[in-house]
């Protein structure tokens, strides 16, 4: 019934950053009340199709999706691109998160940007398409589709974060201005955009189509050369590692913070990162059929969350330091989902059913610490945004003290802090923990097993980071002395702005129980016993006690409950207690390492080398060919034939008796001509 | 009978004289006169061809061709009366104006 207007969901809000885009002004809070309007509508609708997906025949027991589309065009030889929708227990979730958390962050905004005047009108409009193109690459039928909308994220991403372009306060390189840094995001994310696009061309060129329907069918998958799957799945990830900020690409979203916090908060918790999360997650069937690529995905996801986590512990910035919480969050993600795809390609290998359950789980996990995280970074960012909003700074060493000037603030903030952190029964801790348990088991299997168990140590460490810096952070903005921009703040933001912060924290705190409930059952993936098609969802949930029982069995979870509180702790003494320097470890800001983390290990100067030494140098010399080999050649045709000409209009003499003259030269040469070829032919 | 070849002969003795007049004269009308030498040149041997081989065709030629000399010197003096008000010249090495 409303399952059949599933691509309304992402029309409405594409309908509704036109009539912002042209009628803005116009409307009350500058297109603000629309904005919202169009969200709420789409949150509506997707409540209603999932409602009636999870309740239908084909998810009780029928094959697992609900798919229709239209021709979009043929292209002779026998491929047809097709526009339409794709409904399974993934889109299920990320179309509930995605809807509801860009909604809160929509009535936020109303609150957060009210000084922007007339320039809201833009913000609005470009929101509205930021959220259109995410729920568009959500409910896609096939990769082309997957990609159009992939790219509309790619540019409403460049035009938020360059909200504020006309801001030079500090300088021209990316980490200074807006301007740079959008520039900087869009360029570094293209390149994972050419992989993407690269991958799909393999895939086009291996199975003839694009539909996920024909992709992740068994026997056609089968009948494909694996070489062609694996070089394919290859290059998707690549675009998962541009879009997702993962190592070596993930130097463009600390540069995101320059655009409005809502942005940010836009950006990390309900769209742009979680779509290079969400194509692995999709593209499973594929990526499951090599236990070499899944390798590789799990090492780039444990790279990038210890990388991330590293630069977050020294980072004065309060924005920054959830945007490398970010990067380290999106890591365990990617590294789950590695892990589970691992045991799965094994598991599919050796026809052991176990290792393919294993691998399930590490599905779940992956998606399901998605879902967490996009409430707890959420919360995070609005959170952070209702301080700045206040203080005027982005600083914490001016900040310090908030929590008495800013009570529902400091609270929420508390409750993320705590869910990211891995405190038991906030909602990090249940996925965290199932992440680090899906590594851990893949360490057991295979030759390259013991690499898991390296990704495994990188993400307890992580963990322990992450507990550290998270409350660093909340000590040094809310407790403590006064700082210099707390004397000066203006109190607690408005309820536009409180309001969908308690409303997210309800959330950070609790969507790790949904697992307890069945959550699980909807974002697991296997194959079919008997036709091997992999469906997502259609499971009963493992349900609470199956959870509780392995979590709290399992002595590695004490290890990481231990860890997060020592990190809490420690963090308690240095910057609420004052009774530790934190001076002592790094000389001072003069060591080493501290200097490394500053300098972000480098990466910005590794970009920047690689720019100028190989960009630049394959820019000059095309510049070089282009100037002297292509147009050279043009110019010396050009210059011949008017060298030519010149030369020989001179025998235009004017002269009437010259031009007689030579018709007459030419009269007797054709005669002299004619008389040797009569002569040589032998007549006469 | 006189002989074909003396026609001949003749008529490319006349045919040089034209040709050398075009090349060398300075003055329009002299090479207008020279040009109807050339033309009157194949005349002669049209006449001279049809006699010869008892054909007409080669005297309604030449018919033919005295008409359109005529017509043809009608506007070639129109063109060199123009040039001379124009230019109160007629001699051929000062009208070179349509040139590079």
């Amino acid at each position: 019934m409303f399952i059949e207007y599933t691509w309304l969901i992402p029309v409405i809000p594409l309908i509704f950053f036109v009539i912002i885009g042209l009628t803005g002004n116009k409307t009350p809070k500058e297109g603000g009340i629309i904005a919202i309007i169009g969200a709420l509508a789409s949150l509506v609708l997707s409540v209603l199709v999932v409602y009636e997906f999870l309740t239908g025949p084909a998810y009780n027991g029928g094959v697992g999706y609900v798919t229709d589309a239209v021709t979009w065009f043929s292209i002779p030889g026998g491929f047809t691109l097709t526009l339409g929708y794709y409904v399974d227990g993934l889109t299920c979730v990320m179309l509930m998160f995605s809807s509801l958390i860009s909604l809160l962050i929509f009535i936020y905004s109303i609150g957060y940007m009210h000084d922007q005047g007339k320039r809201n009108r833009r913000y609005f409009a470009e929101v509205s398409l930021f959220l259109a193109g995410m729920l568009g690459l959500i409910i896609s039928n096939n990769y082309l589709m997957t990609f159009v909308f992939w790219e509309i994220m790619g540019l409403c991403s460049y035009l938020l974060i360059g909200f504020w372009s006309f801001r030079h306060p500090e300088g021209d390189v990316a980490s200074d201005n807006a301007a740079s840094a959008a520039k900087k995001a869009f360029i570094v994310t293209r390149l994972g955009d050419v992989s993407f696009m690269g991958g799909l061309f393999v895939l086009l060129y291996a199975f003839q189509s694009l539909d996920y329907v024909n992709l992740f069918d068994p026997a056609a998958i089968a009948a494909v050369d694996t070489n062609l799957i694996v070089l394919a799945t290859l290059l998707l990830f690549g675009g998962a590692i541009g879009k997702s900020a993962q190592f070596p690409l993930q130097d463009w979203l600390p540069d995101a913070m320059a655009g409005p916090t809502t942005v940010s908060a836009l950006i990390h918790a309900a769209t742009m990162v979680k779509a290079g999360v969400y194509l692995v997650a999709r593209s499973y069937p594929l990526f499951v059929q090599s236990a070499d690529v899944m390798l590789l995905v799990g090492l780039i996801g444990g790279i990038t969350a210890i990388l991330a986590a590293s630069m977050a512990l020294n980072n004065m910035n309060i924005k920054k330091v959830l945007a490398y919480s970010t990067i380290s969050q999106l890591g365990y993600m990617i590294m789950a989902l590695g892990a589970g795809g691992y045991m799965m390609a094994i598991g599919m290998k050796e026809g052991n059913t176990a290792l393919i359950a294993a691998g399930a789980a590490g599905y779940t996990a992956g998606v399901f610490h998605m879902f967490n995280h996009a409430f707890f970074k959420a919360l995070l960012f609005l959170g952070s945004g209702s301080v700045i909003h206040s203080c005027g700074t982005e600083d914490m060493r001016e900040m310090g003290g908030l929590g008495k000037k800013m009570k529902w603030t400091s609270i929420t903030m508390l409750i993320g802090s705590m869910s990211i952190a891995g405190f038991p029964f906030f909602s990090g801790f249940w996925s965290k923990d199932l992440v680090l348990e899906s590594v851990m088991k893949a360490s057991e299997f295979g030759p390259e097993g013991y690499i898991f168990m390296i990704i495994w140590i990188l993400g307890v460490v992580t963990a322990f980071m992450t507990a550290f810096y998270m409350f660093r952070m909340w000590y040094m903005t809310f407790a403590g002395p006064e700082g210099h921009a707390t004397e000066h703040s203006h109190g607690e933001s408005p309820s536009t702005m409180t309001v969908p912060l308690m409303l997210l924290s309800i959330f950070a705190f609790g969507s790790g129980f949904l697992i307890l409930f069945g959550l699980d059952g909807i974002i697991t993936i296997s194959p079919d016993s008997i036709t091997g098609a992999f469906i997502v969802g259609m499971h009963e949930g493992h349900g609470a006690v199956h959870y509780i029982e392995e979590l709290f069995t399992n002595p590695y979870t004490y290890l990481t409950i231990v860890l997060a509180l020592l990190g809490i702790y420690i963090a308690y003494l240095m910057y609420s207690k004052f009774s530790v320097n934190p001076g002592r470890f790094n000389r001072e800001g003069e060591s080493r390492l501290y200097k490394a983390l500053e300098k972000r290990w480098w990466f910005p100067q590794l970009y920047d080398w690689i720019s100028w030494k190989f960009g630049y140098g394959i820019a000059k010399g095309v510049d070089y060919f282009d100037r002297n080999v292509i147009d050279g050649t043009v110019n010396g045709l050009s210059g011949s034939v008017v060298g030519s000409g010149e030369s020989a209009k001179y025998v235009q003499t004017g002269n009437v008796g010259n031009y007689a003259s030579i018709v007459m030269i030419g009269v007797a040469a054709v005669f002299v001509a004619a008389l040797i070829l009569i002569y040589y032919m032998g007549g006469m | 009978m006189i002989p074909i070849e003396f026609f001949l002969m003749f008529s490319a003795i006349l045919f040089v004289i034209g040709i050398y007049g075009i090349m060398t004269k300075n003055n329009a009308i002299v090479v207008l006169m020279c040009i109807e030498l050339v033309l009157n040149a194949a005349n002669i041997n049209l006449v001279a061809f049809a006699a010869y081989n008892g054909d007409i065709m080669g005297q309604v030629f030449v018919v033919f061709t005295v008409a359109v000399a005529a017509c043809e010197v009608a506007v070639g003096i129109a063109i060199l009366l123009n040039a001379y008000k124009m230019k109160k010249t007629t001699v051929i090495d000062d009208l070179t104006e349509l040139r590079w």
